[in-house]
């Protein structure tokens, strides 16, 4: 066979792609959409590694590292200070900058150094700032905006950013928000991989979203199938042999693949600026950077059109084509389980070894995932052919409509199973996503701990700032209920130039407060209390002795350090721990403002637990302004767990929107099959009408024929997707979890697309029931 | 034809006219048939004949005329009224067949008294005793993809006669088979329906098939007319 053959055969067929009349050009369209659809993903899923990679590099190229070795004052120092806050649920990066000489590093993206009162955003920021819902942040960032964060600055369109200029920073440097710099990066970066489990999801998610794409092709390129079949079979006719005819049809199947590719890349370039404007999961990806790579742009232009022929030729696998028509084979084989068995073996033989590994021992195998997850949902579309058959050739007969969709189903299972294969894969990988995400999600939020029943919110003010001020204007501020003030230190047994080897945490507050932390026998201001019963405390004891002298450290400007002595009074109470407003039980010394001598001020830092009323609307943001007001460099932190469950139901919602338009996917899949079969079988529509059957006969069958696979096809799905969501919640060490809503709401859907797909249907069918189908005769 | 039908006739039909578009396909023709008599209707490709059928038959209604069957006038019947004469009352061969492919044949042939709400197995029952008498039991458990032309057109006979219809509509019920199997069909569909005193309104175009008929008419241009049978 000359090469010279193949070309001039799948030309043929090519211009038979576009001359087909209608039917020609909707087939090749609908090809085209799903073959675009496919080329898409795969472009963006080229392109996914390098973004986020560059992501990370920016991320890590405008760090201001303040670790490590303290850095002179010099003409090429900045001070820095993190103010990040949030606004609405989103995160917003801050930074105070004081440039101590003309060298001073500039920040990536920004030219010059922002004026003290001034302030340079991201234009997300600044959309942000300048609209209604801004108007609360607006008072938070008091700062005059002088111009936008270049890209390079920013690691996603959509982040939200500030650099400020400020002065007195240098004064307060060594507070942990503060440090001095002579240059932004990581001085020892390190080879950053991407967190395994956001790897994971990311290749189950390409993997769940192709699946049903290849599922919609091959329901695409049959379409008109009937009247391909006549064409190829009148080739027969005139001498074509077995071969060329396949390749005719093959070139037919190029042309729709080929102008899929112009699609995929038009969707693509289009959902690359789209990109730009959308945020998911608190990610943003500028447009200049999410390029796929070119030669696995190159693979993906090869492979799908190469793919998509091969669809073709198997579809065809069962079709014999002779000259006077086409016949399909009537039986096909009995379908074998063993070897449908080794893929889902396979799979779980390859995830198996990475059970338990969890975050912390690094990476995942991505080929090992990858491989072992496809294997995982190829085994579901090989085994429903199976499962189908099996199940389907056991059914009894029972009413007409019944009995017809049964018989149907006995005589093709394997279309309606491959017709459903996308749905099952597509609600297998879901079911998975939700466990792991649900599980991954509960993992996070039991780590918080902290009793919200007493205080949502936490205020960390810098070292210095007057507790009883700032407590007084958090008490003013709108949605607060009440505000518990304590001062947090740690006393020594010896100075710390003299390397203490026992140590005890400092806490003062007054008795409503202290009672919040502790068991107090009686409380009077003046009063002291050893607390007993602390976690992770076993020093008290031992320092707790009536005339001992202990010390704390005192920062007093800049980066001097002075030490403070203290002794322990003779009218020491004793007090037991209770879980504060942190949920942990804190031991050391409880002080009330009257037993806190002058000097000590300086030796704690202020923490200002909160009680808010979550009626009154924007209370934490009101909060937060507060304490921006008492001083930038304070740090509000919400506790109330409801952001995690926020976080949480948006994945959940994502996921759902995602399954269901790859349902809906499936549904057209369907659809194209359902009315295509009603189409070639137009002439008995219309002859069983004749004798007399209900519409309404017919009408079930149609339902049930969709309904009994697509069930079947839920049920083998929502075992593979709990096995999958199993092993993959046992990869990432999490416990294992059923999430039973997800995996209701998936079937859901899935009997959702049964019925808009019957539904649809309808008016074809009754159409073609019409007594006009045998004028032909 | 628009003289007066024969007194005891099961099904008359007068003035008919059917307009498909720009085509007349029925431009005042008329019918009549008697209780367990063969009608041959004849004529050549597209002259009305199939289209007459079908408005005999209540698959399609005409634009005017009337049609009477048993006293009752089916174009005034509803589409669900139509549908229940056709399931009880009428049974329908048709060229090739059109047997159900998913269906085995002995579920093909029970196929309208499970419409009619008889049990399944009583239907298969009474469907064998059909297939039987059409000799085509030994294809009982085939889809009608397994079994031969001849049979397959034997079985469809078979499942128009299952529920004892008054009235047999056959359209080019052997067109599609060679002219032995053909005539077996025909020998058997006349016997079939002669013994169950069905009448039998035959559309064929074969001089060779309508031989089988008690009666011929002509459809030409859409009029029908009687013919003198020349024997």
């Amino acid at each position: 066979m000359s090469a010279a053959q193949w070309a001039r055969d799948l030309g043929m067929g090519l211009r038979f792609a576009f001359a087909g009349g209608r039917e020609g050009w909707t087939r090749a369209l609908l090809t085209a959409v799903g073959v675009g659809l496919g080329v898409a993903l795969l472009l963006l899923t080229t392109a996914l590694p390098g973004a986020l990679a560059e992501r990370d590099r920016r991320g890590e190229a405008r760090l201001n590292f303040t670790y490590g070795e303290q850095i002179e004052r010099a003409g090429d120092t900045l001070v820095t200070a993190d103010t990040d806050t949030e606004f609405g649920g989103r995160d917003i990066r801050g930074r105070l900058l004081e440039p101590e000489g003309d060298k001073a590093p500039v920040p990536p993206g920004l030219r010059e150094f922002p004026a003290r009162g001034d302030m340079v955003v991201s234009p997300a920021l600044k959309e942000l700032l300048g609209s209604g819902d801004g108007a609360l942040l607006r008072e938070r960032l008091p700062y005059d905006i002088v111009g936008t964060i270049g890209e390079q600055g920013l690691i996603g369109s959509q982040e939200l950013a500030y650099y400020a200029g400020a002065e007195g920073l240098a004064d307060r440097v060594g507070d942990g928000m503060v440090g001095r710099i002579d240059s932004f990066g990581d001085p020892n970066p390190t080879e950053e991989e991407m967190d395994p489990v956001l790897m994971l999801l990311i290749l189950v998610v390409f993997v769940v979203l192709l699946m049903p794409v290849a599922v919609f092709i091959a329901a695409a390129v049959r379409f008109g199938g009937e009247r391909r079949d006549r064409r190829l079979a009148a080739l027969r006719l005139v001498g074509s042999d077995g071969g060329m005819t396949r390749r005719i049809a093959a070139g037919e199947a190029l042309g729709g693949a080929l102008l899929g590719l112009v699609f995929g890349t038009g969707f693509f370039l289009a959902g690359r600026e789209f990109a730009a404007s959308v945020e998911v999961f608190r990610i943003s990806v500028f447009p200049s950077y999410l390029n796929p790579s070119p030669l696995l742009a190159l693979l993906v232009a090869v492979a799908v059109p190469g793919a998509a022929v091969l669809v073709t030729l198997l579809t065809l696998r069962g079709v014999v084509i002779e000259p006077l028509g086409v016949v399909r084979t009537a039986r096909p084989a009995r379908r074998r389980l063993w070897w449908r068995l080794l893929f889902p073996l396979a799979g779980v033989i390859m995830l198996v070894p990475m059970l338990g590994q969890g975050r912390e021992n690094g990476e995942f195998n991505g080929y090992l995932v990858t491989g072992g997850v496809i294997c995982l949902l190829v085994g579901v579309t090989a085994l429903l052919p199976w499962f189908v058959e099996t199940v389907v050739a056991r059914l009894g007969t029972g009413s007409v409509s019944w009995q017809l969709a049964v018989r149907r189903l006995q005589l093709s299972s394997g279309t309606a199973a491959r017709m459903v294969n996308g749905i099952a894969v597509a609600v297998a990988g879901a079911i998975a996503l939700q466990m792991l995400f649900a599980g991954v999600e509960d993992d996070y939020t039991k780590e918080t701990g902290f009793d919200v029943t007493l205080a949502q919110m936490q205020v960390r003010v810098p070292d210095g700032t007057e507790i009883a001020a700032a407590t007084t204007r958090l008490e003013k501020t709108e949605g607060v209920r009440k505000v518990y003030p304590l001062s947090e230190g740690y006393f020594a047994d010896r100075p710390y130039t003299e390397e203490p080897q026992r140590n005890a945490q400092l806490t003062v507050g007054d008795c409503a407060t202290l009672r919040e932390v502790a068991k107090l026998p009686s409380c009077a201001d003046g009063d002291v209390f050893a607390v007993r019963g602390g976690e992770y405390d076993t020093d008290t004891p031992s320092l707790s002795r009536p005339g001992q002298k202990l010390y704390a450290e005192v920062s007093s400007s800049g980066e001097e350090l002075t030490e403070v002595a203290w002794t322990v009074p003779e009218a020491l109470k004793e007090a037991d721990s209770v879980e504060d407003p942190t949920g942990t039980k804190r031991g050391g010394f409880l002080l009330t403002p009257g037993a806190m001598p002058d000097d000590l001020a300086g030796a704690v830092s202020g923490q200002l637990y909160l009680a808010i009323d979550d009626s009154v609307p924007h209370a934490r943001e009101h909060v937060r302004n507060t304490a921006a007001a008492i001083d930038p460099l304070s740090s509000p932190m919400t506790w109330s767990a409801t952001e995690r469950t926020e976080r949480f139901d948006s994945i959940r919602t994502g996921l759902f929107v995602g399954a269901a338009a790859v349902l809906a996917l499936i549904g057209a899949s369907l659809l194209v099959s359902q009315l295509e079969q009603l189409r070639e079988r137009r002439k008995l529509l219309s002859a069983l009408v004749a004798f007399g059957t209900r519409r309404r006969t017919l009408s079930l069958s149609v339902l049930w024929q969709t309904a009994v696979p697509i069930g079947l096809g839920l049920l083998l799905a929502s075992v593979v997707g709990i096995t999958l969501g199993a092993v993959l919640l046992r990869m990432t060490s999490t416990p294992v979890g059923v999430d039973w809503a997800s995996v209701l709401q998936m079937t859901g859907i899935g009997a959702g697309v049964v019925l808009v797909v019957t539904l649809l249907s309808m008016p074809p069918l009754l159409r073609m029931m019409r007594p006009d189908g045998l004028r032909t005769e | 034809m628009t003289t007066t039908p024969p007194p005891g006739s099961l099904l008359v039909a007068r003035d008919l006219r059917k307009v498909y578009g720009p085509t007349t396909a029925l431009d005042g023709a008329g019918f009549s048939i008697h209780p367990g008599e063969v009608v041959a209707v004849m004529g050549p490709s597209g002259s009305g004949k199939s289209t007459l059928l079908h408005c005999l038959a209540g698959i399609v209604t005409p634009d005017s005329g009337s049609i009477m069957y048993d006293g009752r006038e089916l174009t005034e019947m509803s589409d669900g009224e139509r549908s229940a004469l056709r399931r009880s009352e009428f049974g329908f061969v048709f060229q090739f067949g059109q047997l159900v492919p998913e269906l085995t044949c002995v579920e093909n042939v029970a196929l309208p008294m499970r419409l009619n709400g008889t049990p399944r197995k009583e239907a298969e029952r009474a469907a064998l005793t059909w297939m039987e008498r059409l000799e085509v039991d030994d294809v009982r458990g085939k889809r009608p993809g397994e079994v031969s032309g001849g049979q397959g057109q034997r079985v469809a006979v078979a499942r128009a006669l299952v529920t004892g219809p008054r009235l047999l509509f056959a359209d080019e019920p052997t067109g599609a088979l060679d002219s032995l199997n053909g005539e077996r069909v025909m020998e058997l569909l006349t016997d079939a329906a002669r013994s169950s005193n069905a009448a039998v309104v035959l559309v064929t175009h074969e001089a060779r098939v309508a031989a089988y008929s008690d009666r011929e008419i002509v459809v030409r241009d859409g009029r029908s007319r009687d013919m003198e049978r020349v024997v």
